[in-house]
């Protein structure tokens, strides 16, 4: 039997309005943990693309003593060469090359201090994986002629541990509101069912089919999963948009630059974050009408 | 239109609510159950709305084993039965009108059917000019006029009654009666569990009477404590219908 449009309507907004305080509280908490549950993602959406943005950058140096002579940096670059977890070749500036970029970065008075001769020679090398890079360093630090290994990102693991703390907080914060929320809507739907016992009585004493009775109860907590939801898909919205534009003209050493996400990587969050409420919407309203309506 | 096939039907705690009950009401017929409280006569109603199913026996309902019905067709079943308690069962915030419009819209009525078949209804038992007020506006006796309209606005087959008058007084509960009769009058088969004995007496109509679970008397033109008059008496014991 066909339930009318008009009649579920009708029913499902004098339930949320009879029920309003409740409701209001059940649509806030799905709102902030989808908000959570939506921060995470993106930041785990966003990190990944930090972690390839920086990977991409990264450089492992193996600096020459300015004493070393031509055996020994020869050494090093033939065992460098045999590595197969850097990137081949690794380039190698001499050291007119270092004395050269060292100018581009540092004042002129401190330039003009030094000479080409006390310039390290050194080899640029990139890692296959961000993580092979502390293999680079212990296989050359203190071998002869070698001054010392530097991995120059070395600052975005303190970044990325960051990110990935901040990520599992939210995301266990995420689910424990996630158990509430379903709570809260079955609860609700529990106060909607007790308020309209007798109704329901009568429906069923007058022949109404069990979906009949149902559907209106459902399509509350299927509401109030949406529309908390949908908020939380705003906040999402606004961690974008405050990620990007934070990020927006740096260089990719800055964490947010380096995060930046496209606009489908932010929808397609928020369509797990829409999915999700309706989800906990109907997974609540479906165990109170198993519990407590008794069709 | 009913019929009863040594239907027998007991609660938790061993209490023997009907034992072995055969009876069968024609279509159109107006039957009254009597009986002391526990009787079984509030049984004997659940049975035909199947809101409980016998332990043993078979109940046909206008030709359909209802023991039988599997439980998606039951709302299909009440359809064909308006029933009427005695404490009214109406909405209290909803309007008279809205009251007896609610049954036609909560199977699916389209809202032509609802405002033609309501009107009606209201006008049959004689609340026309109430049909915005809420129950708690109305006297006893309205309110149940109202229940009875809602039973019947569907046009059900059958329309049971369980103590329809045991909150009204007796001038209000004869008005109850003879709208039943009525209603009886357009081919209803109408059943009436009671214990308004001024009533059964009144009416003279089909009296069956149940006690401690057991059918011990039907009388086709019945009162309600046992009339050596009427040579109708069927001798239960023996099986034979009347």
């Amino acid at each position: 039997m066909a339930v009318s449009v008009d009649y579920v309507v009708r029913e499902t907004a004098s339930n949320l309005w009879r029920n309003r305080l409740m409701t209001i509280a059940a649509v806030l908490t799905v709102a902030v943990s989808l908000s959570l549950v939506g921060a995470a993602l993106l930041l785990r959406q966003g990190s990944a693309n930090a972690t390839g943005t920086l990977e991409r950058g990264t450089q492992v140096t193996v600096w020459m003593q300015p004493t070393a002579n031509q055996q020994e940096i020869k050494a090093v670059g033939t065992e460098l060469a045999q590595l197969n977890y850097v990137v081949q070749p690794c380039a190698y500036w001499d050291k007119a090359r270092n004395f050269q970029e060292e100018g581009k970065l540092l004042p002129s008075d401190v330039v003009q201090a030094t000479t080409v001769d006390e310039m390290p020679t050194s080899y640029w090398c990139t890692p296959v994986a961000l993580s092979d890079a502390a293999q680079v360093v212990r296989a050359f630090e203190g071998a002869p002629g070698v001054l010392n290994v530097t991995e120059p990102q070395g600052a975005i693991h303190t970044e990325e541990t960051v990110i990935n703390i901040i990520k599992w907080v939210f995301l266990i914060v995420a689910i424990v509101l996630i158990v509430s929320a379903s709570v809260l809507i079955l609860n609700t739907i529990r106060m909607a069912i007790f308020a309209r016992r007798r109704e329901v009585s009568v429906m069923k004493l007058v022949g109404a089919t069990n979906w009949f009775i149902r559907v209106p109860f459902m399509s509350e907590g299927l509401l109030q999963g949406f529309v908390g939801s949908l908020l939380a898909a705003g906040v999402v919205y606004g961690l974008y948009s405050f990620i990007n534009h934070a990020g927006s003209g740096k260089t990719t050493s800055n964490l947010f630059t380096a995060m930046h996400m496209t606009a489908s990587e932010m929808i397609l969050t928020n369509v797990v974050v829409v999915f999700v409420g309706m989800a906990i919407g109907s997974l609540g309203s479906a165990v109170a009408i198993r519990r407590f309506l008794d069709v | 239109m009913i019929r009863f096939e040594n239907v027998t039907k007991t609660y938790k705690g061993s209490t023997v609510a009907l034992r072995d009950i055969t009876v069968e009401i024609e279509k159109g017929e107006f039957v009254f159950l009597v009986g002391a409280s526990g009787s079984g006569k509030t049984t004997f109603i659940r049975l035909l709305l199947r809101e409980e199913l016998p332990d043993s026996g078979q109940i046909l309902e206008a030709g359909r084993n209802i023991v039988e019905l599997p439980k998606w067709r039951v709302p299909y079943l009440r359809r064909n039965i308006g029933c009427v308690f005695q404490d009214f069962r109406l909405l209290p915030n909803k309007s008279v009108f809205e009251n007896v419009a609610f049954a036609l819209e909560v199977i699916g009525r389209p809202r032509h059917v609802v405002a033609n078949q309501v009107p009606q209804v209201l006008d049959l038992v004689g609340l026309s000019g109430k049909r915005d007020n809420l129950p708690s506006e109305l006297s006893g006796g309205e309110q149940q006029r109202v229940a009875v309209a809602r039973a019947f606005v569907n046009r059900p087959l059958i329309l049971l009654a369980d103590e329809p008058t045991g909150n009204l007084d007796p001038q209000t509960s004869q008005g109850i009666m003879q709208l039943l009769d009525r209603i009886n009058r357009t081919g209803t088969t109408v059943v009436v569990a009671t214990h308004d004995e001024v009533l059964v007496d009144k009416m003279r109509r089909r009296v069956i009477e149940l006690s401690n679970g057991m059918m011990v008397r039907d009388q086709a033109r019945g009162v309600y404590g046992f009339d050596g008059a009427a040579q109708q008496t069927v001798d239960v014991a023996a099986g034979g219908m009347g």
